[in-house]
């Protein structure tokens, strides 16, 4: 297998593979099948300032090409993170972004303050698509104006390297983009779920409302690291509806640095592993030595 | 716990609506305990996400799964040919622990006796076996258990006594007082709610193996929670700290 490792923030990486947030436990689940010294890095679960429960069940529901989840971010807090899952990631020697999230400005700045620089924190990764008690409940990441705010209060806390994730849900995802980079993000992850219904025929009910994932959401996703390459220097992750190496492939293409895999890992658990070695099986086969060789090569017909 | 190819060996209706599926894996599965579970691709048919099954049985590298035809991904199941490939990801999930101080009573209801049969056959008949169901087409479920004597109760009164299990099961408690009894259990909701409520003034110790729809089934997506009595942390993943729970610690 060829060379694929890649420099993120000044930190060599493995690999450029990842997985998406939420989607792969808290990195020990999956031990019993391939460690998570796999990854080229590990992103956690959605972390709050202080343990939340998540949403009563229905949590899931399934779709022809995907599906729907309302998870509600249930993690064990920050703290607890820090101390009981992080002296893992240190054990494996597995690098690790810590994706965060808050109801309030206060709960975002908050959690990013706590957590301290450390070799293996390569970044963070804000959830921009929590609703904003104090807004009403709309969306953090909807207005650029509020992305912008919320991005420089939290930039203005932390030393660690920023990424913002941004949701689907939006007029124009590259206002938003330029907004999180004038806020002082240092990346981008590239698109987090969309919000979707399922629908029981049956019943005649609608048995969850939640964040749409899976193959579905592929296009979408690629648009949005597409045009935002174009539009912001900072390095983008994308992520959607990646499958398989192929999917991968198009992803670096249309100008993701790095990519995440949430909902191929349910439908083959070893989805990730398959796909690390498929990416680079695909750079050997055709002549390139590293990932830039592809990067953002895609283009306009 | 690893993810192996198989082929069908048998995939045949036992009673209406229900099917019992033979797969033959190309590797052994490890050691597999009552009450675990695996997430199976079903075959082809636009069903994305796996799909959890009580092990039924599990020997000489044939898998066996009981399984009631409920949605789409069970009906695309259920017209599988001999043959077809298949993967299976397991065993999963915490199972039953017996303890021999105690005298074992398993209840459970319709296909809920699919997730306990291997507990009733590791118990070699030192169980008593409580089965309820609707009507006397679902006693067909019960055909691997008949040298242990279940007790059989269906609600139309078609076969055995006339009503719910729990009714039934009270019937014989009333015999057992003084004595040290565990129940394990597995079935609709509405039935282990009863079994709770005729078992709660005794503090009779219980196992139950819950059912939740699962996307993971490895703990990754925390998607098959239910609520328990930790208000630490409140739901706990069916598919990771479950199937099997203690029904004490459960909030029904």
């Amino acid at each position: 297998m060829g060379n694929i490792s890649i420099k993120l923030f000044g930190k060599n990486l493995r690999n450029p593979v990842f997985n998406a947030s939420g989607t792969l436990g808290y990195g020990i689940e999956i031990e019993p099948l391939w460690g998570v010294e796999t990854l080229g890095a590990y992103v956690t679960k959605g972390l709050s300032i202080k343990p939340h429960h998540g949403n009563p069940t229905p949590r899931v529901w399934e779709e022809r090409h995907g599906m729907i989840n309302s998870i509600g971010l249930q993690n064990v807090g920050v703290d607890r993170f820090f101390d009981a899952y992080f002296p893992f990631f240190k054990r494996k020697k597995t690098p690790i972004i810590v994706n965060f999230f808050g109801f309030t400005e206060d709960e975002y700045i908050a959690c990013a303050e706590k957590i301290k620089p450390d070799r293996f924190i390569v970044a963070l990764e804000m959830n921009l698509s929590c609703p904003n008690i104090k807004a009403g409940g709309i969306s953090f990441g909807k207005e650029p104006d509020m992305v912008f705010d919320i991005v420089k209060k939290v930039k203005a806390v932390t030393e660690i390297p920023l990424f913002a994730k941004l949701t689907p849900e939006v007029k124009n995802i590259v206002d938003i983009a330029r907004a999180a980079c004038e806020a002082g993000a240092d990346g981008l992850t590239l698109i987090n779920t969309m919000p979707a219904a399922g629908f029981d025929v049956k019943k005649k009910n609608i048995p969850l409302k939640g964040g749409l994932s899976g193959p579905v959401l592929k296009p979408i996703a690629l648009r949005a690291v597409h045009e935002c390459s174009k539009a912001v220097p900072v390095p983008i992750i994308g992520v959607g509806g990646i499958m398989d190496a192929m999917d991968a492939i198009s992803f670096f293409m249309a100008g993701a640095r790095a990519i995440q895999i949430g909902t191929a890992t349910f439908v083959d658990p070893y989805a990730i592993p398959k796909i690390i070695k498929g990416v680079a099986d695909y750079l050997d086969a055709n002549g390139h030595k590293k990932i830039d060789d592809i990067a953002g090569i895609a283009n306009n017909v | 716990m690893d993810d192996i190819e198989g082929k069908i060996l048998s995939n045949r209706s036992i009673a209406p609506g229900h099917c019992l599926l033979r797969i033959r894996l190309s590797r052994p599965m490890g050691v597999v305990r009552p009450g675990q579970f695996v997430m199976m691709k079903v075959p082809d048919g636009g069903v994305f996400l796996r799909r959890p099954f009580s092990i039924y049985d599990y020997q000489k590298g044939v898998l066996t799964i009981m399984y009631k035809v409920v949605g789409k991904g069970t009906e695309q199941l259920s017209k599988a040919p001999e043959d077809t490939p298949i993967l299976t990801l397991g065993p999963l999930g915490r199972w039953f622990t017996v303890s021999r101080r105690n005298i074992p009573i398993v209840v459970a209801g319709g296909i809920g006796f699919a997730g306990v049969y291997a507990l009733v056959k590791k118990l070699q008949g030192k169980a008593s076996i409580f089965f309820g169901c609707s009507t006397s087409d679902e006693v067909a479920l019960l055909k691997d258990a008949v040298p242990f004597h279940p007790f059989v109760a269906t609600l139309d009164g078609s076969y055995g006594f006339k009503g719910n299990v729990i009714q039934l099961l009270k019937i014989h408690l009333n015999g057992l007082k003084g004595k040290n009894v565990e129940i394990f259990t597995c079935g609709p909701d509405n039935m282990v709610k009863s079994l709770r409520g005729l078992i709660e003034p005794h503090r009779i110790p219980c196992q139950v193996l819950l059912e939740e729809r699962m996307a993971c089934g490895m703990g990754l997506c925390f998607g098959c929670v239910k609520k328990t009595m930790d208000a630490q942390e409140p739901y706990k993943r069916v598919c990771k700290e479950g199937p099997v729970f203690d029904l004490w610690e459960i909030s029904l």
